[in-house]
């Protein structure tokens, strides 16, 4: 049976009244929330995830609060895993301003410039976010019910979303606006970098000498070692007796001596002084030397101040002889407080033929000078890690910049010592004192505090004879 | 009827060598070209708490704008039960030494506390990411050195068991309701609990001394010969600036001593009389 053609179903002029009329009354008693997109980053096809996302674009748009009377959901409530807000809430936003206003504008933002994934842009979607300004609060959009009211005058006018608390994971929120972004910035798993902004160069100089140790030969490498063995020189007649240590390396579960570095060459030996090796539980190691006497080598090389700020041992020049063999240096670094500094310079080639004293020239730390601001929410990359991660604060007096979203680097997460951070927008350059992964924020995780209480209690003298733990 | 206070935080430090092993549990997150992005760290909690900390330490700002953050790990004691497999003589004792001095300790009694991890997490991946990283080590137990009572340094191996997980992922039926994705461990940790740690009058022997006699009747026999061995100090206890008889007696537990052996032979009916500390 067909419809009555006297009664009309709705005209196109009463549907577009309509739908004006409920424009007309969200923009007067609506909220302006802002809608922000999700990008998918990296998904998983097998359990059907999306593992990464961002947050990286806002639509305005109005939005009628259905509950008036507050959110619905339970509410805030303590879990087993601590404070869980869920609050809930519906709105109402309308069908063509969506499809007007903010459906064109997502359909061009998967532009293909990025790795980001935009899907479906034609309506609003599940899993996007509002950002709600009375409360202050991210909600995820959880449904969308497109059929309510049920085709008035034969076609729907709305969308209603209904949405709840966004549970945050490592999500990037980064809509350029400063009110929403910077909601999260005490959430989410939050770490700690001591930067320092001075460097100083480290200053070092060199004594020379006859009868010297000129070359060690190591004949016997040496097997079964489980720490540096002793090595001992014989005697100088001139009391001046070489001091070496050894550097050790392991293959196929062999610890050996790789290489014997000389913190001084000694002076006044007239025969090669015999090497003796002690300690470190291996067995087997041997080695010989030569000696430089009737003309002088670099003995060794006193570091007279250490310097700051030095990730990574510095290059040593030592001022070559006017006629001879250049003496080459070898630097140590270690930490020191929250500072890098020069520790040991070695001497890899005493040369030979000085007649005075050479000078010895340090290579400057990374970073001699920090410069700039780090920006909320810019990603800074460390220099030698490569590793990246997403600015949470900075405090330019004290140095310290909370970051999150740490990545993996060339080589596990986290950065390395005297790396320079440099962010990415910003510019600003320091390098890094030290690196704590522990959370800096979570007043939920109890984990390091576990972690000291238990080092009093618990006795790890005991290993495990399976393997390392 | 007890009535003598102890309290050795025995439960306390299960708890917290429990909490221990799970807190370092990471979780990373890869792009579509399987790049690894994010590294996070997933904290572990004592699920229990008081309800007004709870609500002013994770929610200062009352207008929080996330629900919560994920992942996270939480665990909770969930029973303690008497063990009767490990029971042990009730009455026998042994020594420890607190400090300097020497102890009586009971044998410590078995008891099995439960406890029970749970893993939120909001995706499936997260999940099995954390679980890969704790299973490969409970076969099913994993074993601590834990000391119990530091008092006495007594340090006891604590097995935990591994006994069961089970999961739960509410991903079916409308959309009002959130997919929630909870792993479950049950774990039993074999600890024991002590009594109070009493004085006990033992001390150090500093003295030991025997009479041999030509036969086994004393009042007839000739006695031959005396052995005595006496504690030795190695240190000057009382700065007199000399080692001898009175820095003997001052000699405690634990020190490092010497002995000094003496021989004496007699030929005399004599008996040494212990509380004359003389021959008669």
């Amino acid at each position: 049976m067909a419809l009555n053609p006297f009664f009309l179903q709705g005209a196109q002029s009463e549907q577009r009244l309509t739908q004006d009329l409920i424009n007309e009354h969200l923009r007067m008693f609506g909220v302006e929330v802002t809608y922000i997109p999700r990008k998918f980053i990296g998904t998983d096809d097998v359990w059907n995830e999306v593992e990464s996302s961002k947050f990286d674009d806002n639509f305005s748009i109005e939005a009628y609060v259905n509950t008036y009377e507050g959110y619905s959901g339970a509410g805030d409530v303590l879990t087993k895993f601590g404070m869980n807000i869920r609050d809930e809430v519906d709105l109402t936003i309308s069908k063509e301003r969506f499809e007007d206003f903010i459906a064109p504008f997502m359909a061009g933002l998967d532009d293909g410039t990025d790795d980001s994934e935009m899907v479906l842009t034609s309506r609003p979607r599940e899993g996007d976010l509002i950002y709600f300004p009375l409360g202050q609060r991210l909600f995820e959009v959880k449904f969308v019910e497109h059929e309510d009211p049920f085709y008035q005058l034969g076609k729907n006018y709305v969308y209603q979303l209904k949405c709840e608390l966004f549970e945050l994971e490592d999500e990037v929120i980064d809509t350029s606006i400063e009110a929403i972004d910077t909601q999260v910035k005490d959430e989410g798993y939050i770490t700690t970098l001591k930067l320092v902004g001075l460097g100083r160069t480290a200053i070092a100089t060199a004594s020379i000498g006859s009868g010297y140790v000129e070359e060690i030969f190591l004949n016997n490498d040496g097997s079964g070692f489980t720490s540096a063995p002793t090595i001992t020189f014989s005697d100088s007649p001139a009391n001046d007796t070489t001091r070496a240590i050894g550097i050790m390396t392991t293959r196929a579960n062999v610890t050996s001596i790789e290489k014997i570095l000389v913190l001084n060459a000694g002076s006044g030996y007239v025969t090669p002084p015999t090497i003796s090796f002690s300690g470190g539980g291996g067995t087997g190691a041997a080695a010989t030397c030569s000696i430089g006497s009737g003309y002088n080598g670099v003995v060794r090389v006193n570091v007279i101040d250490g310097g700051v700020g030095y990730g990574t041992a510095p290059t040593v020049t030592i001022s070559a002889p006017g006629n001879g063999v250049q003496a080459t240096g070898i630097s140590s670094v270690g930490p020191s407080g929250q500072n890098r500094i020069v520790k040991f310079v070695y001497v890899d080639n005493p040369g030979k033929g000085y007649t005075s004293t050479p000078t010895v020239t340090i290579a400057d730390p990374e970073s001699m000078v920090g410069v700039g601001t780090y920006q909320y929410n810019e990603t800074i990359k460390g220099s030698r890690s490569g590793t990246t991660a997403t600015v949470r604060s900075w405090d330019g007096d004290t140095k310290i910049l909370l970051v999150t979203n740490v990545g993996i680097g060339s080589t596990v997460a986290g950065f390395f010592s005297g790396e320079e951070i440099v962010g990415q927008t910003s510019g600003a350059a320091y390098a890094t004192a030290s690196y704590n992964s522990d959370d800096a924020n979570d007043k939920y995780s109890d984990g390091d505090e576990f972690e000291f209480q238990a080092d009093q209690i618990i006795d790890f003298t005991e290993s495990n004879p399976f393997g390392v733990v | 009827m007890f009535g003598t206070y102890f309290y050795h935080e025995i439960i306390r430090k299960t708890v917290i060598s429990f909490g221990t092993v799970f807190n370092d549990i990471h979780v990373r997150h890869q792009d579509n070209t399987g790049k690894d992005l994010v590294d996070t760290k997933v904290p572990i909690a004592y699920g229990p708490r008081q309800k007004f900390l709870a609500r002013i330490q994770q929610q200062p700002d009352l207008n929080k704008a996330i629900a919560i953050s994920l992942p996270r790990m939480s665990f909770e004691m969930t029973s303690v039960t008497y063990d009767p497999s490990r029971k042990s003589g009730i009455t026998q004792t042994f020594k420890a030494k607190d400090g300097k001095k020497f102890k009586k300790v009971f044998m410590p009694v078995p008891y099995n506390l439960g406890f029970q991890l749970n893993i939120l997490t909001k995706l499936q991946d997260d999940s099995l990411q954390i679980l890969e990283q704790i299973l490969p080590f409970f076969q099913p137990g994993y074993t601590l050195t834990v000391d119990l009572v530091n008092s006495i340094g007594e340090k006891r191996d604590i097995p935990l068991i591994l006994n069961g997980i089970s999961y739960s992922d509410d991903y079916e039926g409308n959309f009002d309701t959130r997919r929630a994705l909870i792993y479950t461990l049950d774990f039993t940790a074999k600890s024991y609990m002590f009594g109070p740690i009493a004085d006990t009058t033992d001390g150090l022997i500093r003295k030991v001394q025997v009479d041999y006699y030509s036969d086994t009747d004393t009042r007839t026999a000739n006695r031959e010969m005396r052995y005595r061995v006496e504690s030795t100090a190695k240190k000057d206890y009382n700065d007199d600036q000399v080692i001898d008889a009175a820095d003997n007696m001052l000699i405690e537990p634990g020190d490092d001593f010497g002995f000094t052996e003496t021989r004496e032979f007699f030929g005399d009916s004599k008996e040494y009389s212990p509380t004359r500390k003389i021959d008669i």
